[in-house]
């Protein structure tokens, strides 16, 4: 009876100098780069919801780039070199409103003047406050100590840790550098500029086509599917959102220049509301009359409206399903915002958008 | 509350266990209450509004079993005893687990859209069939008069009342009834403790981490060759590693009281067939099917046809059983059918001889896991369209992505494969006998022991490590 209560001891206490070895192991290595950054080569990871946390801290820069998916394969470098600025990006697939002022505000007190950001109507559904979000670590970003216990007795982190150790052995950082992308690790990435971009070696053109835009024009438009178009559409509950989220973080930084733009889906995408969910039509525009009609009463913010350029958003070939674009619509946008072509006039806030229903009315689907 | 959560771990086991051991050394009754109230507000914490319906059925069949075994009924009265029993065993099932499903096929068939909006307590399923298997054995003369307190501990009993097993009241009330059990035993608990890390360790670090490859095949719209393959798969070992990383917990659990759990896994991927697949799958519901619904539906006595009929009849009820879905309906009816074939296969083919027995051991076990999977691919998707979109594209190869995400998911997969079919099971490490109530026989005669104490605080360690705020045991849902 003895030796079991011996041993039982001795199991506990091994276990709970395994604990705080892995948390000692993590915070020395620190891969997120929380708290300092990195002392041996950095890595990053494509789970942006997490890896923003430990950008915002480790890198320097004076402007976030925020979007959803549709703005997930931009290139820092290239949006550096497009608008002559030193940028983070800080887009996240399926994002939604709450979730990206939250970040967007971090990213404000660290530093950022200028904001970019690519605004869907879809991130302003109906969705979980963020201190209940279960998908952004709001704690880490905040750095509480429950953050920073949830990121240092985490079995997930003491084994990046263990192999960004591994990593920095100067005659294993060649093979396990080059084998990290294609191991089940999650800081992978050793370019800041690979993060959640497509790789380099990507065959845009089979990516991106008209016939992969049609397939998902009738996947959605089925009759079976249909109703998904307006699931979580709800015009005074995204108004709502969009007052608070959107609209408050811009009117709490007077200081910071605020570049938001509508992304050029393909008309498909409008058309597919006309055919199979027109109130979900009515709701999004009516949605982005609001926007357009506050976002340019603000001083500290410019609107680019880029859904009704016809060369773009006709050319079927642009995009992988009716509304991902490629990523040469990716350097378009640059260019737009650079040379603010498509700036929506103040005077006139809904001009772009009336455009946009004349083409969805008379638009005929290639059959 | 969950098991894999600081909340249990930390606070709730430990102030449990102490209550139940202080009150050990006074009485023999007071640690069954203390238990059986400790388990109501296990259950109540996250679904306090079920919990009344909890107490209403522990009142309901121990009412119904008290005139089953101690009221001097005749036999047509006993007869109607056990049905109204029963019945209202599962009148209760059907209107929580099935209205809605119901209903949804009522306006499928006749254009209605009528609608119901039931929650599904948790663990229904589980604390109602253990209830109807008391009845049943209750009216067959197998009971003894049970107290109370007992009674509403064995169905209640925290370990197993949300994701099972499902418990024998023959094989847990006298063990609630042991005045020594209450008494704390270092052995046991030595034992427990390291069944509940490696259990904690299969969950935290092996189920939710293969979880998000699941999302390559059912979340995808229209999936590659690889990547439904892949997804399946992260399926299939996913469900394993919840699964038996619950059993083990919950084993590991009650071990700590003193209490043997019986054994619900036994490495059930090694199986050669599927009736051998379902000797070593959630063996608990596996047995109850068999006792309480196969035997008595005249299970292999009433000749061949009618066997198989039994076969499809039990399988599809198990499966419905699992969720009120098509879904599971279907498989339920895939695995009846493989058993049929199994059966028949059995009565046709000859003995293979012994020459050939290893690579005929090899090619069933092969092909089981392929019958396995493909049965998942259903158990998995939001609809039996979904699941057949899955299917089609395993069955092209025409279609092949194999980008640096699908070479991840497979060195990932290949792991966990190794692990299932290479590594012993925990029941083989701890040499856990639940019949002779034995564990650990090498490590109480002091062999392996440095071995075993600092792996299992390891694995404890990195299943502590493991803990996400977000996770859940899928069987939850059943």
């Amino acid at each position: 009876m003895q030796g079991a209560v011996t041993s039982l001891k001795r199991l506990l206490l091994a276990c709970i100098a395994c604990v705080l070895g892995a948390a000692a192991l993590t915070f020395v290595v620190d891969p997120l780069q929380l708290f300092r950054p990195s002392r041996l080569a950095a890595f990053y990871s494509d789970d942006t919801r997490m890896q923003n946390a430990g950008l915002i801290l480790s890198q320097s820069f004076d402007t976030a780039f925020m979007g959803t998916s549709l703005a997930i394969h931009f290139r820092q470098s290239d949006i550096d070199r497009a608008l002559a600025v030193h940028s983070l990006k800080l887009s996240m697939t399926g994002s939604n409103s709450r979730q990206q002022a939250f970040v967007l505000e971090q990213a404000i007190d660290r530093g950022a003047r200028r904001v970019i950001w690519e605004m869907d109507d879809f991130i302003f559904v109906d969705a979980a406050d963020i201190e209940a979000d279960p998908y952004l670590f709001v704690d880490l970003y905040r750095r509480t100590a429950k953050g920073i216990a949830s990121y240092l007795f985490s079995a997930s982190m003491a084994k990046e840790s263990l192999f960004a150790l591994l990593r920095s052995v100067p005659p294993l950082r060649g093979p396990l550098t080059r084998a990290a992308p294609f191991l089940p690790v999650k800081f992978a990435l050793s370019d800041v500029d690979d993060i959640y971009a497509l790789p380099r070696d990507f065959d845009v053109t089979r990516g991106y086509n008209a016939q992969k835009t049609l397939a998902a024009f009738a996947y959605i438009t089925d009759p079976v599917r249909s109703r998904f178009l307006g699931e979580g559409y709800g015009y005074a509950a995204m108004v709502r959102h969009f007052e608070q989220d959107a609209i408050g973080l811009i009117a709490r930084h007077p200081e910071v220049t605020f570049d938001i733009y509508f992304p050029p889906y393909s008309i498909l995408q409008f058309v597919a509301m006309r055919d199979a969910s027109p109130e979900t039509l009515k709701i999004v525009t009516d949605l982005t009359a609001r926007i357009a009609q506050r976002l340019t009463q603000l001083p500290n913010a410019r609107l680019h409206d880029f859904r009704a350029i016809k060369a773009v958003t006709h050319d079927l070939d642009n995009y992988g399903d009716v509304i991902h674009h490629s990523p040469a619509v990716d350097a378009k946008v640059l260019r737009w915002l650079a040379s603010r072509e498509y700036q929506v006039d103040p005077k006139a806030p809904l001009a772009s958008l009336d455009e946009l229903k004349a083409q969805v009315e008379a638009y005929h689907v290639p059959k | 509350m969950l098991f894999n959560s600081y909340p249990f771990i930390l606070l709730f086991l430990p102030l449990v266990l102490t209550g139940y051991f202080w009150l050990g050394r006074r009485s023999n009754l007071a640690p069954v209450i203390w238990l059986a109230g400790a388990s109501l507000a296990f259950y109540a914490v996250g679904n306090w509004q079920f919990a009344g319906l909890l107490l209403l059925s522990i009142a309901f069949n121990y009412g119904v079993g008290h005139l089953l075994i101690v009221a001097k009924l005749g036999r047509s009265q006993r007869r109607a005893a056990l049905a109204l029993g029963v019945a209202g065993d599962l009148l209760v099932l059907g209107i929580f687990k099935y209205a809605g499903f119901g209903v949804d096929n009522i306006n499928a068939l006749f254009g209605t859209h009528a609608a119901v909006h039931v929650l599904l307590p948790v663990g229904i399923s589980f604390y109602t069939f253990t209830q109807i298997a008391f009845l049943v054995d209750a009216y067959r003369g197998r009971v003894a008069a049970y107290a109370l307190p007992h009674y509403a501990l064995f169905v209640t009993y925290f370990p197993h009342l949300i994701a099972g097993p499902i418990l024998h009241h023959k094989d847990m009330i006298p063990q609630f009834e042991r005045e020594e059990g209450k008494h704390p035993d270092a052995h046991l608990i030595l034992c427990g403790v390291i069944i509940f890390a490696i259990g904690l360790f299969k969950k935290t670090c092996l189920a939710d981490g293969i979880q998000p490859l699941v999302a390559l095949a059912f979340e995808a719209r229209s999936p590659s060759f690889d990547q439904a393959w892949l997804g399946s798969l992260a399926y299939t070992f996913q469900l394993y590693f919840d699964f038996s990383g619950y059993s083990d917990m919950a084993i590991g659990i009650s071990l700590i009281f003193g209490i043997f759990l019986p054994v619900n896994f036994n490495s059930p991927y090694k199986a050669s067939s599927i009736v051998e697949f379902w000797r070593r799958w959630h063996m608990t519901l596996s047995q109850f099917l068999r006792d309480y619904l196969y035997i008595p539906l005249g299970g292999n006595r009433r000749g061949r046809v009618l066997r198989y009929v039994n076969l499809m009849i039990t399988m599809l009820l198990g499966g419905l059983w699992h969720g009120a879905a098509w879904t599971f309906v279907v498989w339920g009816g895939l695995h009846g059918a493989y058993l049929c074939v199994n059966h028949a296969f059995n009565a046709l083919v000859p003995t293979v001889p012994s020459v050939l027995a290893r690579p005929a051991r090899i090619a069933g076990a092969a092909l089981t896991f392929l019958a396995v999977v493909v049965a998942w691919v259903f158990f998995r998707a939001e609809s039996v369209a979904w699941a057949l979109r899955v299917l089609r594209a395993m069955a092209d190869p025409s279609n092949i992505v194999f980008g640096r995400d699908e070479i991840a998911a497979l060195l990932l997969v290949s792991i966990y494969a190794m692990l299932v079919w290479l590594a012993p099971n925990t029941q083989a490490i701890m040499r856990y006998d639940h019949g002779n109530r034995r564990v650990g026989e090498a490590l109480r005669a002091g062999r392996i022991r440095p071995l075993i104490l600092y792996g299992a605080s390891l694995v404890l360690a990195f299943g502590l490590l493991g803990i996400q705020s977000h996770s859940e045991f899928i069987y939850f849902r059943f």
